[in-house]
């Protein structure tokens, strides 16, 4: 199993992972750039080393292994989630998502993703009906809804909305009929509708993020300020930019977490148009290039898994950046691959190393 | 469920395979969304986000220009300007409960003391935040030094530079020096006002406050530099890219003579009341060489210490002080002008022929008004008009001004410029009132209309007839009787004047009718003012100068009398100075009270003077509150300052009175001015029994 033969080397995702490679390297840059620490970049650079060893030891398993023991991969991520809630559990920046061994700090949540993820493929690949029962349906949410809540309880929205990301993608892999899908986004224009005149009025910081970004005029100042100075910076850096290590909205400190949530930022204000719509081509090409390898999996579990994945990242990318250019609300997303913080980092490469995987075994030999 | 079907992977893969696709549709149309945002950022709107970024990450920080030094006329330094540092704490930050680290902060690292931090850190906790609390000023050079060397760690603390105003004499002539501030919210938000937002001023702007120091704002205050730095989120200074010197105001030269100016000071000291005003010029032209209201303040309790505790007690202390040290008595003190007066019914009877050199004997003594007898406390029989200034024979006057009548009186009033301001170049003066008919009917004017409008109003019969009674009773009283008239003639009645308008008034009659303009402003440096335009020299400008007209022998009677005065047997005898033959007049401004025997409500004691008799070089008006009589009070007072003008301009140095002259006022002053007073009334009792 653990061959590595010539057929290993030519199936092999290469140009995949040169792409995830590119962006790390991006974020890497951009990181040592902003250096709201000295030495950033190199603990970046550790921690994709450590997820580049992740994934070529996924990529040597046969996925259908990880995937038989994704119930209890499921289990220790819910433990894991449930530890978070103890007074082991560390708080950063208003979210108690972090969990500590000594030193070893890791945020849970974003294995956890996952872990549901490879069970909820487990769950439904088995499931022989077409379109989708009621009570597989009802199971999948079950499956979805117990880390939700714990990520919920960790007061981390965006990680908590993630999950649904992927549970929308297998679901409707797996064939969940088009009215039930209909009623679905219906259900969901009808809580915004409802839920509109309710924030407006709602003084939460959550509220106040929202209003932030679609009604300014409601917002406090303070709500504002970080979306407008990402804002700013965007906006300043132009068509190509001021130049790496031109920065001043990143380095002097006006856009807050730059080497975190809002790596974006600062790497549209050094780099520009240029540079930032050439970062979002390729997160665009890794998602297209995921989807391609789920339609040419061998068997279901994989194609949910990779879709799951696609779509997981896609959520990533698109609130963080949606979230950095002020089109939706601050929430602690952090940008696959750029920003800093090994965990993140591990997580996605390992969901790279079970694409590649799946993709390696894409024929029945 | 029925509707499910029989499982097909084939049909299965084929709706999936049609799924995967609308998946990546909407994963395409995201990136759609995002890159037009992005194109909408950086491409169509880049322009509005460069210049927010750049204003984000530089700060404009003023350097303030150092204000013009103020001097005497010999150019002593009266007023500096010194560089110093106020430390502040920027409120931004701080909240209220981060007050308690930040103090014990400060305490140990600056010498400031605990309690009165304490209590500034409660005080401020009111205050609007976007105010930054001063929390030393006047810093040593170790305590700025600790601030900017511990910048990173406590960024809300800072040194500011601040130049302060100092003002090396304290109390001298503060009220013709002023003081500075930092200009008023209300000031700056009026566009009438002189330092209105339109005209560049800003919140933070330490502008004149009053005195010369308001009145030559635009010549003293200097055009600011600036600091463009780059700053970080937090307001930190990360580097400066560039650095515009502040220009200094100009320097200012006063009229003021600080020799004479610290005699007259010495002598408004002992004034009983503790209250009175000394004003010097020289007739000539106008300047003012000394300008004395007492009490005096310290003016540098509002430029150094308004801030702080102490600084605002102190104020507190000013403005509730009975004697009144803010009160600029010689522009808004308004007192009637008692006998001095007599000098403009002199000319005006004299100009309009009412009597002529030849033949000006009139009767003294009291006289009757109708039903009432106005009495006069002298009585020289038949004077001629000299001695009857000499003497200030108040009967002569009476009967004077009856027979000139109220036409011809008050063309003269207007003629001296009574009843309006003299145009000093000090802000807030008084306008006083002029004894004419005009004055007395509108007084009574305001009676008769509040009378009118309850007649109005009014419905009851019996309470009509009362108030049309009235208002006839009111219109018969408002007419000019012969009381008016006799009592005008000599300076009382209705005539309320500044002792600067007597001063002008004094130094017209000196020099023979010409008015100058009292004024502070000798000439300005050239310079460049807070705009940034060129100015070369100023020297003052008289235009409101004017004559009264007045031939040779009408002046001769007017010196003659006022010489007499004082060098034979007058009532100032007590102002005379060897050689320098000093002319005066005394007056004594009734104080009506019902408690005349009350020290407090005692008349107040005139004295102009000019000298000498011929070529006059001098003018003064000394006014004592509440003291009693002019010879008595203010004549004494008159003396050392010429003595001292005198000696110096003609470089006598007779022992006695150089000894007398260079000793410093205030070993001397204390223990024997009260001295001098009491020979002073000894020799004129003397001489008045010798005549």
């Amino acid at each position: 199993m653990f061959g590595v033969s010539r057929r290993y080397l030519t199936d092999f995702d290469w140009p995949l992972l040169a792409m995830a490679l590119l962006v790390a390297a991006f974020g890497v840059l951009e990181i040592s750039s902003a250096e709201p620490f000295p030495g950033l970049w190199r603990r970046q650079l550790v921690g994709i080393g450590i997820g580049l060893g992740v994934l070529f030891f996924v990529t040597l398993v046969d996925y259908r292994r990880i995937v038989n023991i994704a119930p209890y991969l499921y289990v220790v991520g819910i433990v894991l989630l449930a530890l978070v809630l103890t007074p082991l559990g560390r708080e950063v920046n208003g979210n108690k998502s972090w969990l500590y061994f000594g030193s070893f700090g890791f945020q849970p949540s974003e294995f956890a993703k996952l872990f549901t993820l490879l069970f909820l493929a487990y769950f439904l690949s088995g499931v022989k009906r077409y379109p989708l029962d009621l009570w597989t349906t009802i199971v999948a949410g079950g499956i979805w809804a117990v880390p939700t809540a714990l990520v919920f309880a960790q007061n981390d929205t965006g990680s908590a909305l993630s999950f649904t990301s992927f549970l929308a993608a297998t679901l409707f892999l797996s064939g969940l009929r088009w009215s039930w899908l209909a009623a679905a986004l219906v259900a969901v224009c009808i809580a915004v509708v409802v839920a509109v005149p309710y924030i407006k009025t709602c003084k939460s910081y959550k509220c106040e993020r929202i209003k932030a970004v679609y009604w300014p005029d409601l917002a406090e100042k303070r709500f504002r300020y970080q979306n407008e100075q990402s804002e700013i910076a965007v906006g300043s850096g132009g068509l190509l930019g001021k130049g790496i290590r031109g920065s001043t909205q990143g380095t002097l400190g006006f856009v807050p977490e730059v080497q975190n949530d809002f790596i974006y930022a600062v790497a549209s204000e050094e780099t520009g148009f240029v540079g930032s719509f050439a970062a979002l081509t390729v997160y665009l090409l890794i998602v297209t290039r995921l989807i391609q390898i789920a339609r040419r999996a061998r068997e279901r579990v994989g194609l949910l898994l990779v879709a799951g994945f696609a779509s997981l990242l896609l959520y990533h990318v698109t609130v963080n950046i949606g979230m950095v250019l002020r089109m939706l609300p601050i929430m602690g997303i952090p940008l696959p691959l750029m920003s800093s913080g090994s965990t993140s980092v591990v997580a996605t490469l390992f969901g790279l190393g079970l694409a590649i995987s799946v993709r390696l075994r894409r024929f029945v030999n | 469920m029925k509707s499910v079907r029989e499982f097909n992977p084939v049909d299965a893969m084929r709706e999936t395979g049609l799924r995967l696709v609308i998946i990546s549709y909407i994963a395409v149309a995201i990136f759609v969304v995002l890159a037009g945002r992005l194109w909408f950022l950086q491409i169509m709107n880049s322009g509005v986000f460069a210049e927010r970024a750049e204003q984000n990450r530089t700060r404009i920080l003023p350097i303030p220009a150092r204000r013009g030094t103020i001097f005497d006329r010999n150019g002593t330094i009266l007023v500096t300007s010194q560089p110093s540092y106020n430390i502040v704490l920027s409120r931004k930050d701080v909240s209220v409960k981060d007050f308690p680290a930040i103090a014990e902060l400060l305490v140990n690292n600056v010498k400031i003391d605990r309690d009165w931090l304490n209590k500034r850190f409660e005080a401020a906790q009111w205050e609007p935040k976007y105010e930054s609390i001063v929390v030393k000023e006047l810093a040593s050079a170790a305590d700025v030094a600790w601030v900017k060397a511990h910048q990173y760690e406590y960024p809300m603390i800072r040194a500011e530079e601040a130049p302060r105003r100092k003002y090396l004499y304290g109390t001298l002539a503060a009220h013709a020096i002023g003081y500075v501030g930092e200009v008023d919210r209300r000031e700056l938000s009026n566009p009438e006002s002189s330092f209105s937002r339109e005209k560049g001023f800003k919140l933070g702007d330490i502008i004149g406050k009053a005195g010369i120091e308001r009145t030559y704002n635009e010549v003293l205050m200097g055009k600011d530099g600036e600091r463009r730095v780059v700053v970080d989120s937090r307001g930190r200074i990360q580097r400066e890219i560039e650095r515009i010197e502040p220009i200094p105001g100009r320097d200012l030269y006063t009229t003021l003579d600080l020799n004479v100016q610290k005699v007259a000071e010495e002598q408004t000291d002992t004034m009983p009341a503790g209250r009175g005003s000394i004003v010097v010029s020289d007739p000539r032209n106008g300047e003012i060489l000394a300008y004395v209201s007492h009490p005096a303040f310290d003016p540098n309790v509002f430029s150094l210490r308004a801030k702080t505790d102490e600084g605002k007690e102190e104020i507190q202390q000013l403005t509730e002080d009975p004697n009144k040290p803010l009160y600029n008595r010689p522009i808004q003190g308004m007192y009637p002008p008692g006998s001095t007066w007599k000098l403009l019914t002199t000319v005006a009877a004299l100009n309009e022929g009412v009597i002529t050199p030849e033949n000006s004997r009139i009767q003294d003594g009291g006289i009757q008004l109708g039903n009432y007898f106005m009495r006069s406390i002298s009585n020289y029989g038949m004077p001629d008009i000299v001695t009857a200034i000499a003497k200030s024979a108040d009967g002569y006057y009476y009967r004077l001004g009856l027979k000139m009548g109220p036409e011809k009186f008050e063309r003269w009033v207007e003629k001296f410029g009574f009843g309006k301001r003299t145009g000093i170049d000090l802000p807030r003066e008084m306008v006083g009132s002029a004894p004419t008919r005009a004055t007395k009917i509108r007084e009574y004017d305001f009676y008769i209309k509040k009378a009118e409008k309850q007649l109005a109003e009014a419905t009851d019969k019996t309470l009509r007839a009362q108030l049309e009674f009235r208002i006839k009773q009111l219109q018969h009283e408002a007419e000019w009787t012969a009381y008016d008239m006799a009592a005008s003639a000599f300076g009382q009645g209705r005539n309320a004047t500044t002792p600067v308008q007597l001063l002008r008034y004094v130094g017209g009659l000196a020099v023979g009718g010409q008015m100058h303009t009292p004024h502070l402003f000798l000439r300005a440096e050239p310079g460049v003012d807070r705009l940034g335009n060129s100015h070369p020299e100023m020297r003052y400008e008289d235009k409101n100068t004017f004559v009264v007209p007045m031939n040779a022998d009408i002046h001769d009677i007017v010196k003659k009398g006022m010489w007499q005065a004082v060098n034979a047997g007058g009532t100032a005898g007590a102002a005379a100075v060897e050689g320098f033959d000093v002319c005066a007049k005394t007056g004594t401004a009734q104080v009506v009270s019902t408690e005349k025997a009350n020290k407090a409500t005692q008349d107040h004691a005139w004295l102009m003077s000019f000298a000498p008799r011929d070529n006059p070089e001098m003018a003064m008006v000394i006014l004592t509150e509440n003291a009693g009589f002019g010879g008595k009070q203010s004549a004494p007072r008159a003396k050392p300052i010429y003595e001292e003008y005198y000696r110096r301009t003609r470089k006598i140095t007779d022992p006695v009175v150089a000894d007398a002259a260079t000793e410093p006022a205030d070993k001397a002053k204390k223990a024997e001015t009260p001295t001098t007073v009491e020979k002073t009334q000894k020799t004129e009792k003397k001489r008045v029994s010798a005549q």
